[in-house]
């Protein structure tokens, strides 16, 4: 069953068009990403999806409601953690749980949520004292304090450490086993989403330029692999012919062999037959950076 | 609602700013209240107005815009409670505040200094609230103008003393230069405390200082929500 199903969303500031027909459908339980860089209207689309925005024109169903008309019952049933939000700073952890468990007809015991999250000893210290990756905690418990039927995070682990980001992804993961819950994943981060998510919607300039699995947006890639090793002793074999290659070059004792498939299956057997000794021996694996090249024609980082 | 309302009183004695426009306006009492004669009509009117100005001026518009600028209005549009109920929810709370702060002037004036109080309640009452709304309009605006938090401070208290002046807070308004002292008493602040000065020498606030009071709450605070912004 779809959860979420965006139709031809489209939204312009004066005259910057922000969303131009986004369209994309996300299925009870599971992670779906929305990935791009800053600027291709990720953020815009999720807080079209959650009612804090209008759109200019297309359609939006959460649920099966529409989140401008019915706003209130499908907040009922949505948990948000938003970009650049904070709390007063005296608030206390408890506190704002608590609060937040108030707002919503059937929320979850913000106890529980404290002990799950690792935020029990931080129960009494002011959200002004917490450090980043407290905050975020505490944050996605505030999310999940509804006990929403989706959860959006977005940019979660912005300004995080590395550790911090990757005790994050095992959180997420956590809500994932604790129930069937849907969650939207907005990000920037290609690892992140690779890491996570079932199914990716990539955007760039306001527009969705495909969706898959993170595998499948590699997989689609339709471009040659790398593979690279120098020659220590013996001669080198003839490797042209193997299934999958394409090509050989070498320059000096350097050796790059290009391919598609499995073909680094087969030459390294075909090597280790002939008793050929290789070194720095590596596979340019393809990523969902290659990925969001070959789909929008310009890097991650640029967006022109 | 009643949540909401608890944990923003909380926040609320946790903020040094409450404590200040409590004690503030007290100090004042005190240190120029040991040498008023028995029957003075002027100092405590004075220190009235200074409690709600501070609260209106600087304590309302600071919480307000912190709350847009940290996004809280925001976060709580995305749960089932509207951001608004935290705006109804403050504008009590600083009025309970500025209510306190009067309240703790009224009794410390008359039974430790034996400061004269006016014996009629209503048109004291009638002025205290003009006087509040007023201020809390004036607050409101800027709240919905100031960009962040400390933004709405800075005008705060830019605007605190001129205001202040204006309305005979800083000197006695017949030891200000007579075309002040007549500015002043249509301001916010001034009428207020000039108001404020007829109850307390037992005669009635004209009614053109109350209705003065009445436009610029109605006037300003139609601007501020013409202005505010969620985010």
């Amino acid at each position: 069953m779809a959860v979420i199903e965006v139709t031809d969303l489209r939204k312009r500031y004066a005259d910057l068009t922000v969303l131009a027909g986004v369209s994309f459908s996300v299925e009870e339980g599971e992670i779906f990403g929305i990935l791009g860089p800053n600027g291709a209207g990720k953020t815009t689309t999720v807080e079209c999806v959650e009612g804090l925005r209008r759109p200019d024109g297309g359609s939006v169903s959460v649920l099966g409601l529409d989140p401008v008309k019915d706003g209130r019952r499908v907040r009922e049933q949505i948990g948000v953690q938003l970009q650049q939000t904070q709390l007063p700073e005296n608030i206390k952890v408890w506190e704002a749980l608590d609060l937040y468990a108030s707002f919503y007809a059937n929320p979850r015991d913000w106890r529980g949520l404290l002990e799950e999250w690792g935020l029990a000893d931080k129960r009494n210290a002011r959200f002004g004292k917490l450090s980043g990756g407290q905050k975020q905690r505490l944050f996605i418990a505030l999310a999940l304090v509804g006990n929403p039927r989706v959860a959006f995070l977005d940019e979660l682990t912005t300004g995080l450490d590395p550790q911090a980001r990757r005790t994050t992804w095992e959180l997420i993961k956590q809500v994932r086993a604790s129930g069937v819950m849907t969650v939207v994943l907005v990000s920037h981060f290609m690892d992140e989403v690779e890491e996570l998510c079932d199914r990716v919607a990539v955007f760039d300039r306001g527009k969705v330029v495909a969706i898959d699995t993170p595998a499948g947006l590699v997989d689609g890639i339709d471009a040659d692999h790398q593979m690279r090793f120098t020659l220590m002793a013996g001669d080198l074999v003839e490797l042209g012919g193997l299934p999958g290659v394409t090509g050989v070059t070498r320059t000096g004792n350097q050796v790059v062999v290009t391919g598609r498939g499995d073909f680094a299956t087969a030459v390294t057997a075909q090597l280790a037959r002939h008793h050929v000794l290789v070194s720095d021996l590596r596979i340019d694996k393809r990523t969902l950076d290659d990925a969001f090249v070959a789909l929008t024609g310009h890097s991650f980082g640029s967006t022109h | 609602m009643t949540k909401l309302t608890i944990v923003e009183l909380k926040l609320l004695t946790r903020e040094p700013g409450a404590i200040f426009s409590l004690l503030i306006p007290l100090f004042i009492l005190v240190v120029f209240g040991s040498s008023i004669e028995p029957g003075d009509t002027m100092l405590l009117p004075m220190a009235l107005a200074i409690a709600v100005g501070l609260v209106g001026l600087y304590l309302l518009p600071t919480t307000m815009a912190t709350y847009r600028e940290r996004g809280i209005l925001r976060r709580l549009s995305a749960t089932p409670v509207r951001p608004g109920n935290l705006l109804v929810v403050q504008l009590l709370l600083q009025f309970v505040l500025a209510l306190t702060a009067c309240a703790l002037l009224l009794v410390v004036a008359g039974t430790v200094l034996g400061a004269h109080l006016p014996t009629r309640v209503l048109p004291g009452a009638l002025t205290f609230l003009l006087g509040t709304a007023a201020m809390f309009a004036v607050g409101l605006l800027i709240a919905a103008l100031a960009p962040n938090g400390r933004a709405a401070n800075g005008i705060g208290v830019l605007l605190y003393f001129p205001m202040a002046y204006l309305a005979g807070l800083m000197q006695p308004t017949d030891q200000m230069p007579d075309i002040l002292a007549r500015i002043g008493e249509y301001t916010p602040l001034g009428a207020f405390r000039q108001s404020l000065r007829d109850v307390w020498t037992g005669g009635a606030p004209s009614a053109l200082l109350l209705g003065v009071m009445a436009a610029y709450a109605v006037a300003i605070s139609i601007a501020a929500a013409k202005f505010f912004r969620w985010e």
